[in-house]
């Protein structure tokens, strides 16, 4: 008997959304097959400094900037798991103020909290979301203590990293295990269960007839380096390439229907503090806690830290701060995140290998909200002890005192002396009932198509304002289950 | 649809027909004994060895230009690349229809190892080039004479609309090459597997053929070389002027050999008899040379592009045992169904092989020089190895912007080393490290946006490969500690 030359269902991408859809069709004893474009590193090839965390397993060597007044730093994991690699772990349910809206906005069926709670409860118990067991680190220890000293509302953020090490390398993927990326758990388990992983296969293009998807064309690369461009056919095809590759490869295709139209990010301003004591935060995991207070519009946390992000966090005013970075051990950097309510788009470069072109123009309700943002996360560094705050604002002063912080509670930062960066980026290809505002129906299915399908973090319907990892996976099973019983 | 072999002998009779329409043209009102007189008083030493003598290196130069095209692909010895051109033109001179082009195509897919479709690819490319240079010639001769006949600007625009729509076509398969390939898709959607393959597989061999064109300096280089190629084939026409007692210049050459080179692109036999000595014998007479001793010249100017050639291309097909069946086997297998294979036990069509991924770019001077002003500390100076690995790891970070982003950040550092070279009346490169940061800093940390935004994302990298040496962060912690 000869092997069938078409799979059953193709998906295209194996981070947060693929790597779900994967084990939930292959568990169901279909003929599953994702094709990856990055390779598959294994733990102890992980957590070699961010210098090579870009060279190997982030998009572009980290190089996607998101255009704009104001361009925006981006950066995306490409390799086996995806931005779920090298991301922090946290770990929320979408609000419910949230899907409420969405149904509102965009009539998504079916994603009621309550008809979430599953597929939540599902995806966390398979990569053991939980509350950081060890000791606190001291860098949330002086947050918390701005917290309490300001009486905001906050929270431990639940991570996706039972038995976390606190070594500081979640950015450059987690070299003790414990965090689940996709690579540890889901998609070992979807192979377990019959799904097949094509790594270093790069989708160029969707080949369809009509209105059904035959299948697609990839550059795939072989062990020992020889690159060819192959077709494959299959029956299903499933677009999870993630917020800034899904919409560019539909619009590759022809497909043009509210793809790439409506970027969300999370806009995202830092700050290195200075304190009196020791913090030593290159050493410990980021910074767990974050303030709600000011939710969903403000949300101030932790960053990550190593002096080289220290270094460029000073950079925009090295000349003045430079002499900072023998303080390091002394320094930690936190972040103001804000709801983005600009609009931004993705499209394919014309020049070249039709890279995606990212545009995100802030509003001016995020300027406001990034100044606010700035005043009280400067406000509660000083009152957690805090004796210099530096923001990455071209040309602002180093704030010493509250009555520098809140100034900015009145006043609009400049917008041409921003140095903004953003992991959260979605929405490119919403999914809803409504047809003038929607990519792809509430379940992924795309319109005009029969058998296409997105399930990644380009569905979400809007912002979610939070980390997005947990509304994917949850979203995107849903979306599995529902194709699952349709065919059926 | 004709069969294959009604198409060969419809070719072949079109062939010889409009050669026989060139003969008829070319002899009519011609004084046979005229003709004859003017070669019994041919001087053709030392002018004929010369002529050949610089036909020969043109064609070295045509094998150098075609090892540069290819350079992605595989390693050419300057003989082989040479052969591999000679042996299209001397096929060119024995089989019709300009089948030349195939063969040279085919031994250059079965040296390298490279697609058919690819390597017709860059046959296409090679020779569009020629018609480029032709044309720029064509311009500097008939803008050098002193004379100029007035077809010879029709001639100009008709060359100029053929090949500037080739051009453009190749130019946006090499820089839009993911258009080209969605293109592709979306035309043939409707035509069937068989050729939507087909179709993916030629657009596809296209733009990585064209790829090499990318390369700023490999671009140049190549446009280089056509010229070079060209003006090497106008000095062969140069030196049999005098052999007809006519003044050795460069420019009636340069009119001469443009025009004759393109007039037999159209139809004509083998080795293109008739148009080649209608078109030569034309444009020297436009010049006020008699029509006799123009016709003089151009049988002799056919005979040393002819026979040497010829001659040459023979014995290399005999040397690399290069059969004209062998080369239209392989055509065909490139017109076979994809290959079948699998890639982790997944079923895959293989369409077409592609060109190796590009290695990571070196540090230039200037990435140098500019790492270490952006990183050197006020009072101390910075060891070689951190700036060049620090140097290293910035380029290949630039490099990995999205295309048009690279563009604007390499537009905005060369504006940044004129601005620098007016400035300081030196190169960047040859500033102390102190003058350089300067010019960094004016620009890095000043008052345009714009400037400070070049610099950004370049002063971010270096800074944060620098600090995550070991090194470095192994110093700074224990300087923390004092």
């Amino acid at each position: 008997m000869t092997e069938p030359r078409r799979v059953q269902v193709l998906i295209i991408g194996s981070g947060a959304g693929g790597a779900v859809t994967a084990l939930e069709l292959a568990r169901a004893g279909l003929d599953v097959c994702v094709l990856e474009q990055g390779s598959r590193w294994k733990v102890d090839q992980y957590g070699q400094g961010s210098v090579e965390a870009m060279r190997h397993i982030y998009r572009r060597r980290g190089m996607t900037p998101i255009l704009g007044r104001v361009p925006i730093g981006y950066v995306e994991g490409a390799c086996v798991g995806g931005s779920t690699e090298i991301n922090s772990g946290f770990w929320h349910r979408t609000p419910r103020e949230v899907l409420l809206r969405w149904k509102a906005q965009f009539d998504l069926a079916e994603a009621a909290p309550a008809q979430l709670a599953a597929h939540f409860s599902s995806a966390e118990e398979l990569l053991g979301v939980s509350l950081y067991g060890g000791p606190q680190p001291k860098s949330t220890e002086v947050f918390k203590r701005g917290i309490d000293a300001m009486g905001w509302a906050a929270q431990e953020v639940p991570r996706a990293a039972p038995g976390c090490k606190s070594t500081n390398a979640c950015a450059a993927g987690c070299p003790t295990g414990s965090k689940q990326g996709m690579s540890r758990r889901i998609i070992p388990e979807a192979e377990a269960a019959g799904a097949r992983l094509v790594t270093d296969c790069g989708v160029q293009l969707l080949v369809h007839q009509g209105d059904r998807i035959t299948g697609v064309l990839a550059e795939l690369r072989r062990e020992n380096g020889a690159r060819e461009l192959v077709r494959i056919d299959a029956e299903h095809v499933f677009v999870c390439a993630g917020p800034t590759e899904t919409p560019v490869l539909l619009r590759r295709s022809g497909i043009k229907h509210h793809v790439g139209d409506s970027l969300r990010i999370h806009p995202m301003l830092k700050v290195a503090a200075l304190f009196p004591e020791r913090i030593d935060a290159q050493d410990s995991v980021l910074p767990l806690l974050q303030v709600k207070e000011f939710w969903p519009e403000i949300s101030l946390g932790g960053a990550f830290f190593t002096p080289g992000h220290l270094a460029m966090l000073l950079s925009d005013n090295w000349l003045e701060t430079r002499e900072q970075m023998s303080r390091y051990r002394n320094m930690a950097s936190y972040y103001v995140a804000v709801r983005g309510s600009g609009r931004g788009s993705v499209r394919p470069s014309l020049l070249g290998d039709g890279a995606p072109v990212l545009r995100y123009d802030l509003s001016d309700e995020d300027v406001i909200n990034l100044s606010k943002g700035l005043a009280r996360l400067a406000t509660l560094l000083l009152a957690a002890g805090a004796t210099q705050v530096h923001p990455t604002v071209h040309g602002l002063p180093t704030i010493r005192k509250e009555v520098e912080a809140i100034r900015w509670l009145d006043e609009r930062l400049p917008r041409s002396a921003l140095s903004l960066t953003t992991v959260h980026a979605f929405s490119s290809c919403p999914i809803g009932e409504r047809r003038d505002r929607c990519a792809a129906d509430s379940f992924g299915k795309m319109a005009r198509y029969e058998n296409l399908y997105v399930n990644d973090a380009s569905m979400l319907p809007d912002s979610p304002g939070v980390n997005p990892q947990g509304s994917v996976m949850a979203l995107a099973r849903r979306n599995a289950v529902h194709f699952r019983e349709a065919l059926r | 649809m004709p069969s294959a072999r009604t198409q060969r002998v419809t070719v072949a009779v079109v062939g010889l027909l409009g050669s026989a329409v060139f003969v008829t043209l070319a002899l009519r009102h011609l004084d046979f004994r005229s003709v004859l007189s003017t070669w019994r008083t041919a001087r053709v030493l030392p002018w004929v060895p010369f002529a050949i003598v610089s036909y020969v290196i043109g064609h070295f130069v045509r094998g150098q230009r075609l090892r540069v095209l290819v350079k992605r692909e595989t390693i050419l010895t300057l003989p082989t690349a040479a052969n591999v051109v000679v042996v299209g033109y001397a096929s060119n001179n024995v089989f019709p229809a300009r089948l030349g082009e195939l063969v040279r195509a085919g031994m250059l897919a079965e040296r390298t190892g490279m697609p058919l479709s690819q390597s017709l690819t860059i046959t296409f490319i090679e020779r569009l080039l020629d018609g480029i240079a032709i044309l720029v010639l064509l311009l500097v001769g008939a803008l050098s004479l002193g004379t100029r006949p007035p077809w010879i600007w029709d001639v100009a625009r008709v060359g100029s609309l053929i090949f500037g729509v080739a051009l453009t076509v190749v130019l946006v398969a090499v820089f839009l090459p993911s258009i080209v390939l969605s293109t592709a898709s979306r035309l043939s959607a409707r035509l069937g597997a068989r050729w939507r393959d087909r179709a993916l597989t030629l657009a596809t061999s296209i733009t990585v053929a064209g790829a090499v064109l990318r390369r700023p300096r490999d671009a140049m280089a190549i446009g280089a070389y056509s010229l070079i190629v060209w003006l090497f084939e106008a000095l062969m026409f140069a030196f049999i002027l005098p052999v007809f007692s006519l003044d050795l210049h460069l420019a009636p050459a340069l009119v001469v050999m443009s025009v004759t080179n393109l007039g037999i692109l159209a139809p004509s036999s083998p080795g293109f008899v008739g148009s080649f000595h209608f078109f030569c014998s034309q444009a020297l007479a436009s010049q006020g040379v008699p029509a006799a001793t123009a016709m003089g010249y151009a049988i002799l100017v056919h005979l040393a592009f002819y026979v040497p050639v010829t001659l040459w291309g023979a014995g290399a097909i005999l040397w690399y045992g290069i059969q004209v069946g062998a080369t239209a086997a392989m055509a065909r297998a490139a017109r076979s169904s994809p290959r079948a294979d699998t890639a982790a036990g997944v079923p895959v069509h293989v369409l077409v092989r592609l060109e190796p991924a590009r290695p990571p770019r070196e540090a230039t001077e200037f990435d140098l020089a500019l790492t270490e002003a952006l990183l050197t500390p006020h009072g101390s100076a910075l060891d070689g190895a951190s700036v060049a690995e620090v140097a290293t790891f910035l380029t290949q970070e630039m490099e990995a912007l999205p295309a048009r982003l690279r563009v604007m950040f390499e537009a905005g550092m060369a504006t940044f080393r004129l601005y620098v070279r007016l400035r300081y009346v030196r190169s960047f490169c040859a500033l102390d490290v102190a003058h350089r940061q300067a010019a960094v800093n004016s620009w890095a940390f000043g008052r345009i946006g714009l400037l400070r935004q070049l610099f950004r994302p370049v002063r971010s990298i270096a800074l944060l490969a620098y600090y995550e040496r070991a090194g470095v962060a192994h110093a700074l912690a224990l300087s923390s500690n004092d």
